[in-house]
């Protein structure tokens, strides 16, 4: 059974989203929406299609049929560049191992989707600072993400991805390379950053325990996918 | 440690350079192809004595001249060769006319019979060059119909120009020019070449190291794809309980891996090339796959010593790394790196180079050994000193746009890398700005003056068959392309008609061509001039006494009878003041209107037409029309383009060498930059993905990108010329021309290198845009 149409009130909806890679289907029909200040935990099994949904949801893959609307506005419509735009100033990622660039140190991390916005280099690292503070991790401001730890590297990544202000945070399996103390908590820091600035979060995970700080349950399989909340 | 220890060691990494799924073989394939590059260019190298052997072998087995001092008689067994070369477009036109004397008339190489009058044998090339559209012109100076084509045997390359052609008029011109009498082709005198002189043996050395260190430094480069997966690999082993040793005798296993594969491509790579070898010119050099057989020995050096070098270099890069189970620790981390022991390579080569200094052309030969290591380890030094260089210089940088960091902190933390990319180049362009600074240095000792002035005159057409110039002169003015022509003869005279002492000069011509000789107040037809460059012994003023009687063309014993005619000089002969721009150099004698020789002394005239050109027709057409001319008229006519300067052969030989050997070299380290800038974007793909997801501008990526690669070329280019201008100094010291730095030389080798860069850069964005789209993200 497929997501029902979106709910009034909708931040980013999807509809009948179809996606194969060659042979492979990945999505089949599946639906999806979110609120505002809302918390979705997206949950399936391996190769289920969850990761394919978060990057259809992002705009990072185009979706091969289906429609996706953030804001009351069709995704497909957008070219690249408009969809690249989005992701940059809407949008925030959060990735399982981080993906900081490794050459720049933490501070410089957090500040390059600013930076990438045109915000000079002193106003940037000034406002990463801040959330770095929030994230616990200033203290690591000059060093490299060689030079710190996984849990220590995600809230740098998790600091990153809300620096912009984002209204949506996409967090794929954000905690998969972390012990569950340090999984616990990159997600209490993440959840509560994200409330507090009232950004939606898709949280892609196959965890219960990581899924438990969502508001919402939506499990992906076989390239369908199916809201919990509403089949209890 | 046991022998089957270590080889059980070697073959895991044998099979971990191999494994990985797509990946793996990626990888494995990149590194064969990079090594396999520099082999194929190696084992071209290792051909290089059985190409210029195979050469030699069919130049002399084709020689159709001999240096006895004896007439050959006409027999059953002899034939008459005339040399008819020409040239066409810059390219020279082997051509043969052969008249065979019985049934049992030696036979060229590379035809199988003898054509008759009016046939000829063509080589390939010049049968395809004969289809092709506009070779109208060319197709009316050959003799005849094409029969039959040269087979290799008889031809120095595979695009090389040549054609036997039948006659039956070439006897009455035995002794005229290129006309000789032979009983067989071939060169029986083994004349072994003379040995080079110690500059030229220098820049032979010069080009070898300069043009192979570059390829050794890329397949030492090349062997170090992937490290940073082979060292998260090193890592998962030691987790499962591998000791550190036995870590590094895997990583020395793949690295050797990669080599054979390496090799195997390379002998690929080379069989492939000698395929298409036939359809390649350089610099007018082409050859046939035969001719690239690699030496045995050098191909075994070559076999052995790139595997040797590939595990070499993987145990020394790994000489500061600790391998543990959580990852691999650098123990050099970000610690700077030290100058003085990067200093003493290049120190070590100016030492062993400082001893040969001034000893040049006379001064005694330079040792072979302490130039080759000497200019080795000068070159090599780039390679310690670079990363040095580009660690500080980056050291240093801030600031800037999101690309320009980007790039900046990339190089901060892994200028070793980035050095390594560039190396190639650095000491490739550091060694060609050396060698361009000694041609040009002695260039003025093997490039002389020929006294010609081609403003004067464009064409020289030198007269072999025709007995008078009239025929030729009047063809040439009918021809589209000729402004002007000046008919100028020569003979010589004697005080006896058959004479061993010394003759002199006769220079004749209208009043209008002896004034393009010299400055003569009054000239009528019939006057004759002592030359104000005439012999002043007393023999000679006694000879040239007016109204005395002397011999035109007297005979020599033992040689052929000359004309033998008899001249009672006029009564009265004028002065003329050689010009400094004459036609001609050296007026010894007498300068002469036609009518005052005696009639039988006319055959005896060797005749040259100088040719103005019309500058409306342009070039090269006009010069093409004028050699069909001549060639209509006077078959054994040479046609040669005016030049003020000629240069040495050897010298000139040396210098296509360079060009044509740096031609390969730049496009190995092109392709070889272009597979190691891939590697490289290949082992960011997720990276770059992650920077697209959050919505990085592709032009930010490509951006950055290009930075990565500019800033350490540029501080390798500098780091180049200073090395080049370096060693450029001490070589011409060594040869003893004066100090001068050829700039335009230095800053276009430096320009080649910058353009190779870029070309290398414009070539990988394609794959890095694709690189950077976002479902790079996407693992399953």
């Amino acid at each position: 059974m497929n997501a029902p149409a979106a709910p009034a009130g909708s931040l980013l909806t999807a509809e009948d989203l179809r996606k194969a890679y060659g042979p492979t289907v990945a999505l089949d029909g599946a639906g999806f929406s979110i609120h505002p200040g809302e918390v979705v935990a997206v949950m399936g099994p391996s190769g289920s299609g969850k990761s394919t949904l978060l990057h259809c949801l992002a705009g990072i893959v185009p979706p091969d049929s289906g429609s996706i609307r953030y804001a009351g506005r069709e995704m497909a419509t957008m070219n690249d560049a408009e969809r690249s735009s989005l992701r940059r100033s809407e949008f925030g990622f959060v990735f399982q191992f981080g993906q900081l660039v490794p050459e720049l140190t933490c501070v410089e991390n957090v500040a390059l989707p600013l930076r990438l916005n045109g915000t000079s280099r002193k106003e940037a690292e000034k406002t990463a600072l801040g959330w770095m503070q929030r994230l616990e991790v200033d203290d690591l401001a000059k060093k490299r993400p060689g030079e710190v730890s996984g849990g220590q590297g995600q809230r740098v990544a998790v600091a990153r991805s809300l620096v912009t202000g984002p209204r949506v945070l996409f967090a794929d399996e954000p905690t998969g390379a972390l012990d569950s103390l340090n999984g616990e908590r990159v997600m209490e820091l993440l959840t509560d950053a994200a409330r507090s600035t009232n950004a939606a979060v898709v949280l892609v995970t196959h965890e219960a325990r990581v899924a438990a700080y969502s508001d919402r349950e939506i499990v992906v399989r076989d390239g369908r996918s199916r809201d919990m909340e509403r089949a209890v | 440690m046991s022998a089957r220890r270590w080889a059980g060691d070697l073959a895991m990494g044998t099979r971990f350079a191999f494994t990985g799924g797509r990946e793996g073989w990626v990888r494995a394939l990149l590194t064969g192809v990079g090594v396999g590059l520099g082999v194929a260019l190696l084992l071209l190298t290792a051909a290089m004595p059985s190409i210029l052997d195979t050469r030699h072998a069919h130049e002399a087995a084709r020689q159709d001249y001999s240096f006895s001092s004896t007439d050959i008689k006409p027999a059953d067994d002899t034939i008459v060769v005339a040399h008819t070369d020409t040239v066409w477009h810059s390219k020279d036109v082997r051509g043969r006319l052969l008249q065979p004397e019985g049934a049992k008339a030696p036979l060229p190489p590379g035809i199988d019979r003898l054509p008759a009058a009016g046939e000829m044998y063509v080589s390939p090339a010049l049968a395809d060059l004969l289809r092709s559209p506009g070779t109208a012109l060319l197709r009316e100076r050959l003799p005849g119909k094409v029969v039959g084509t040269i087979g290799e045997s008889g031809l120095i390359g595979s695009r090389e120009l040549a054609y036997y052609a039948g006659s039956e008029k070439l006897v009455p011109l035995l002794g005229k020019g290129n006309v000789e009498r032979i009983d067989r082709f071939g060169d029986t005198t083994s004349q072994g070449s003379e040995p080079l002189d110690p500059v030229l043996l220098l820049l032979v050395l010069m080009v070898f190291v300069v043009l192979l260190t570059p390829v050794a430094i890329f397949v030492a480069t090349a062997v170090r794809f992937g490290g940073e997966q082979r060292d998260r690999r090193l890592a998962a082993l030691r987790l499962i309980g591998c000791d550190g040793g036995t870590a590094r005798r895997i990583a020395a296993g793949e690295a050797l891996a990669g080599s054979v594969l390496g090799l195997v491509f390379g002998v690929g790579f080379f069989l492939a090339g000698a395929q298409l070898a036939s359809s390649i010119e350089l610099f007018d050099v082409s050859i046939f796959p035969d001719y690239l057989t690699p030496s045995p020995v050098l191909a075994l050096l070559v076999a052995l010593a790139v595997p040797a070098t590939a595990v070499l270099v993987t145990l020394f890069s790994l000489r500061r790394v600790v391998i543990e189970p959580l990852g691999v620790v650098r123990t050099s981390g970000p610690g700077r790196r030290r100058l003085w022991w990067r200093l003493l390579l290049p120190l070590l080569g100016l030492l062993m180079l400082t001893p040969m200094i001034g000893k040049g052309n006379g001064g005694g030969d330079f040792n072979p050994y302490l130039v080759t290591f000497g200019v080795l380890a000068l070159l090599v030094g780039i390679t310690a000193l670079l990363p040095w260089l580009v660690e500080r210089a980056v050291g240093r940088l801030d600031g800037g746009p999101v690309s320009w960091q980007l790039a900046v902190r990339r190089l901060q933390l892994s200028s070793g890398t980035a050095a390594r990319m560039v190396n190639g180049i650095a000491v490739a362009v550091a060694g060609a700005i050396a060698l361009q600074m000694l041609f040009a240095g002695v260039d003025a000792d093997y490039t002389k003056s020929t006294g010609k002035d081609p403003s004067r005159t464009q064409l020289e057409v030198d007269l072999r068959a025709a007995t008078t110039p009239d025929a030729t002169v009047r063809a040439l003015r009918a021809t589209r392309g000729v402004r002007r022509t000046v008919t100028l003869s020569e003979t010589s005279f004697g005080a006896r008609p058959e004479t061993t002492e010394d003759t002199i000069q006769i220079m004749v011509g209208d009043c209008a061509a002896l004034r393009e000789l010299a400055r003569i107040s009054s000239c009528h037809e019939g006057d004759a001039f002592v030359s104000s460059g005439a012999f002043t012994d007393a023999a000679s003023r006694k000879l040239m006494t007016p109204g005395h009687t002397v011999w035109v063309d007297p005979s020599y014993p033992g040689n052929t009878k000359g004309a033998e005619a008899r001249w009672t000089l006029p009564a009265e002969l004028g002065r003329a003041q050689v010009r400094k721009d004459a036609l001609r150099g050296d007026l010894t004698g007498l300068l002469v209107t036609p009518s005052a020789l005696p009639a039988k002394a006319r055959p005896s005239l060797g005749s040259s037409v100088y040719v103005m050109l019309d500058p409306k027709v342009p070039e090269p057409e006009a010069t093409e029309e004028i050699r069909t001319t001549v060639q209509a008229v006077d078959v054994l006519a040479d046609v040669s383009i005016w030049q003020s300067t000629e240069r040495s052969t050897r010298y000139g030989a040396i210098r296509t060498g360079l060009f044509a050997g740096a031609a390969a070299v730049l496009a190995l380290i092109g392709a070889s930059l272009l597979v190691s800038q891939l590697e490289q974007l290949r082992e960011r793909k997720k990276l770059l993905s992650s920077l697209i997801a959050f919505g990085t501008r592709r032009r930010t990526l490509t951006l950055s990108v290009l930075w990565q690669t500019a800033i350490p070329i540029a501080l390798g280019l500098l780091l180049a010329m200073t090395v080049g201008l370096t060693l450029g100094g001490v070589l011409m010291k060594m040869t003893a021309v004066p100090l001068r730095v050829d700039w335009p030389s230095v800053l276009s080798m430096t320009g080649v290198g910058a353009a190779i860069v870029l070309a290398v850069t414009l070539l990988s964005l394609p794959a890095l845009l694709r690189l950077m789209r976002p479902d790079g993200l996407r693992t399953e």
